[in-house]
């Protein structure tokens, strides 16, 4: 069988499918040829390069089939929770409880994008009000109304405050359409007096003491609210248990991007990355089969880096991603031009860092809700991705828009500008809205142009 | 006298015109250049200019030995020894016009871009607006069809104008119903045309942003649009130059980046 790392079409990947069953391919419940969620509706899939390792097809799978898991968790008589918005914290919480599942409603986000818009989930939100003025997140209400995709959660949760405007009046409109949530606050993380307690948070943001302990006390009603939706309770103990469990998957995170940003050639593409990452928000709704999935990916990694292969050429260009993307194409667009993804910022970089473990664990989960990019400002945000950037010796940096997310149309500007004269490295800004079809020789002069400029710079 | 056998083509394959630049790599500089609408056969138009300018330069098609396409359609041209993105092509070309050029601001029919220089001729940081109408050329056809004059003449009526109109819509399309508004209410064409320079000039503007670097480079077809200049400086607040040939620096740039591939060994046109 050849193993040579590569990225390869849906096309591709029947065959390679073929190949790695005739191989004696062991896969879990949810495994498969892709080529089958193409027929329940993921076109999307048709226009994508995909990484070739069996790895890389269990992540996809596990991805792919998360509605099916949530269904079968229902039908287990598992108590599903929502948990809109604060990202990487409620369902730290929630899975720290036993028979219960937690996940982001608001990840629907994505269900247009792959479904290349055969769901009609934004003609819902449109006929509901909430128009392609707002971020592509209101097709969440269109999962909901319609009820075709995930089980309606019997716990829903949102945090509101310092977080997008965009999802706070969407999720108001999906509560007036008789989904009650509970809301809880987090404040716009400031810088502390001189005067004030602070604390330092993961990322190394100061923040101070008292909006950590209102944070906490917000949580506190969430953990009241999730014990008694599981009629358990969720003791310092099982929390903390949870907590260890959810850095699991972190720190396995943490040693894939050390890995994967940093080897030449580049080991892993930035399609399979991004979905890695985004397996730290709710863990994909099955926290053990998170991990085994990542150590696979983990395994696989390390064997390319030892036999010096990968899937991009060894001079590609390392580039900062900034924001995630709406159309997964645009990560193979990227690499299409000559670049590579070193180092990431998807507005979720808080949900990689592990949880302290050496703090009480309601204090530890507060510090880690502001620490999210969403409630400090862009200069934050900004600096973190400086920092980042000379971590993985990025050489340009690309921010990526998302149309309607009144989060990133200011923010993209400022960061742009800070990164620019702290670190000098070439900024690109783009918007990528779900499909992008239509605008694809623009996105690609884009990012050719950035690659160019900086193989210019190399040679000067 | 051109040494046959040395000679470099760069072809821009723009969204309204196609440039061609022919280039002595022996050190001679621009042997010839050219211009041609665009239309749906891009490619076919594209060889069709090249053949006339090597025709009437007395060029053999042998002697061309390397070529190198940019712009909008540069995938297209199958002749092409490499495909360069026009960012890189204008520094190039803008650079080799004017070596201390800073700032390349380029307006063409369909998009507009900054380019911004690092002093040695390299682009350090770039922008571009393809998705709105409002800071390209193609507001000015709009406005041209609308007044019932030729693009060419626009220049013309500019210069007459004491009192430039006011264009509040950001959009092209809403533009134009304004400007029959305007033109319903007994507002000068010149006036106008004025205000529709202003109006792009401003959304151009909006794209430098406050940190404009000098000397700054007009070039582009809009370029060569008498007031166009004007309103450019007056929204940046900065001297402008209008690049020598303005429409060609892209295929310019691209020449010369074909003649460095030939220096650089890489395989020649057959």
């Amino acid at each position: 069988m050849n193993d040579i790392a590569k990225r390869i079409t849906l096309a591709g990947w029947d065959e390679r499918y073929a190949e790695l069953r005739a191989a004696g391919l062991d896969e879990p419940d949810y495994g498969g040829p892709l080529r089958r969620h193409v027929e329940d509706g993921d076109l999307r899939l048709l226009k994508l390069q995909m990484d070739n390792s069996a790895a890389s097809l269990r992540l996809w799978n596990f991805l792919l089939t998360e509605e099916q898991r949530l269904h079968q968790a229902r039908a287990e008589g598992k108590k599903i929770v929502g948990a809109m918005k604060d990202l990487g914290t409620v369902p730290v919480m929630a899975y720290s409880l036993g028979n219960v599942v937690a996940f982001y409603p608001d990840g629907a986000w994505w269900i247009p994008c792959v479904m290349q818009c055969s769901d009609h989930l934004l003609e819902v939100a449109d006929l509901l009000g909430i128009d392609d003025s707002f971020c592509p997140v209101r097709a969440m209400l269109g999962a909901f109304v319609t009820g075709a995709h995930f089980p309606i959660p019997g716990l829903l949760t949102c945090s509101v405050g310092a977080i997008c405007d965009d999802l706070s009046a969407i999720a108001q409109r999906l509560e007036s359409l008789g989904f009650p949530i509970m809301w809880w606050e987090v404040p716009h993380r400031r810088h502390p007096e001189p005067s004030e307690a602070s604390v330092t948070l993961p990322g190394n943001f100061p923040a101070p003491a008292s909006q950590v302990a209102l944070v906490r006390s917000e949580l506190q009603r969430v953990r009241q609210a999730l014990e008694t939706f599981a009629s358990q309770q969720l003791t310092e103990q099982r929390l903390s248990a949870g907590i260890a469990r959810a850095n699991q998957v972190r720190r396995r995170l943490g040693e894939l991007r050390q890995l994967a940003y940093r080897a030449e050639p580049c080991p892993l593409p930035a399609l399979e990355m991004l979905i890695a990452e985004m397996l730290a928000l709710h863990f994909c709704s099955d926290q053990n089969e998170t991990v085994e999935v990542l150590d696979e990916l983990l395994e696989e990694t390390k064997k390319r880096i030892l036999a010096g292969t990968g899937v991009l050429a060894a001079d590609a260009v390392r580039v900062f991603w900034v924001n995630p993307v709406a159309d997964l194409r645009v990560m193979n667009m990227l690499e299409d031009a000559g670049g590579r993804v070193c180092g990431t910022e998807y507005l979720f970089c808080h949900a990689l860092d592990p949880i302290p473990e050496d703090t009480p664990p309601m204090e530890a989960l507060a510090r880690m809700v502001l620490a999210d990019p969403m409630v400090g400002s862009a200069a934050d945000r900004a600096r973190r991705i400086c920092h980042d950037i000379d971590e993985f010796q990025s050489e340009a940096l690309v921010i990526s828009r998302i149309p309607g997310a009144s989060h990133c149309a200011m923010e993209g500007a400022i960061i742009g500008d800070i990164v620019r004269s702290k670190t000098g490295i070439p900024v690109l800004e783009i918007e990528v809205p779900p499909i992008t079809d239509s605008m694809e020789p623009t996105l690609r002069t884009r990012l050719e142009a950035l690659i160019e400029t900086v193989r210019n710079r190399r040679q000067q | 006298m051109i040494c046959a056998g040395m000679i470099c083509a760069g072809i821009d394959v723009g969204s309204r015109t196609i440039k061609v630049v022919l280039f002595d790599a022996n050190g001679h500089g621009v042997v010839a250049a050219a211009a041609a609408d665009q239309g749906i056969e891009q490619e076919a138009l594209a060889m069709q200019l090249l053949e006339r300018v090597l025709k009437e330069n007395h060029i053999g098609r042998e002697d061309v030995r390397a070529v190198v396409a940019t712009g909008y359609g540069r995938k297209l041209i199958s002749i092409a020894d490499d495909t360069i993105t026009e960012i890189t092509c204008q520094a190039w070309g803008v650079s080799s016009a004017v070596p201390n050029a800073r700032t390349i601001i380029d307006i063409g029919g369909q998009d507009s871009k900054l380019v911004r220089l690092n002093g040695r001729g390299a682009v350090s940081d770039f922008a571009m607006n393809d998705r709105c109408a409002a800071g390209t050329g193609r507001f000015l056809e709009v406005v041209a069809t609308r007044l019932g004059v030729r693009l060419a003449d626009l220049g013309k009526l500019v210069g007459k104008s004491r009192t430039p109109a006011f264009i509040s819509n950001m959009c092209v399309v809403f533009a134009e119903t304004e400007i029959i508004g305007l033109l319903a209410s007994g507002v000068a064409s010149e006036d106008i045309v004025a205000g529709v320079q202003s109006s792009i000039a401003t959304r151009v503007a909006a794209m430098v942003g406050q940190n404009v670097t000098p000397p700054v480079v007009f070039t582009g077809g809009v370029a060569l649009v008498p007031g166009m200049k004007d309103s450019l400086q007056e929204a940046l607040r900065e001297t402008v130059m209008v690049a020598p040939h303005p429409q060609t620096t892209g295929a310019l740039g691209a020449a010369i980046l074909a003649a460095r591939r030939l220096d650089a060994g890489d395989t020649p046109t057959p």
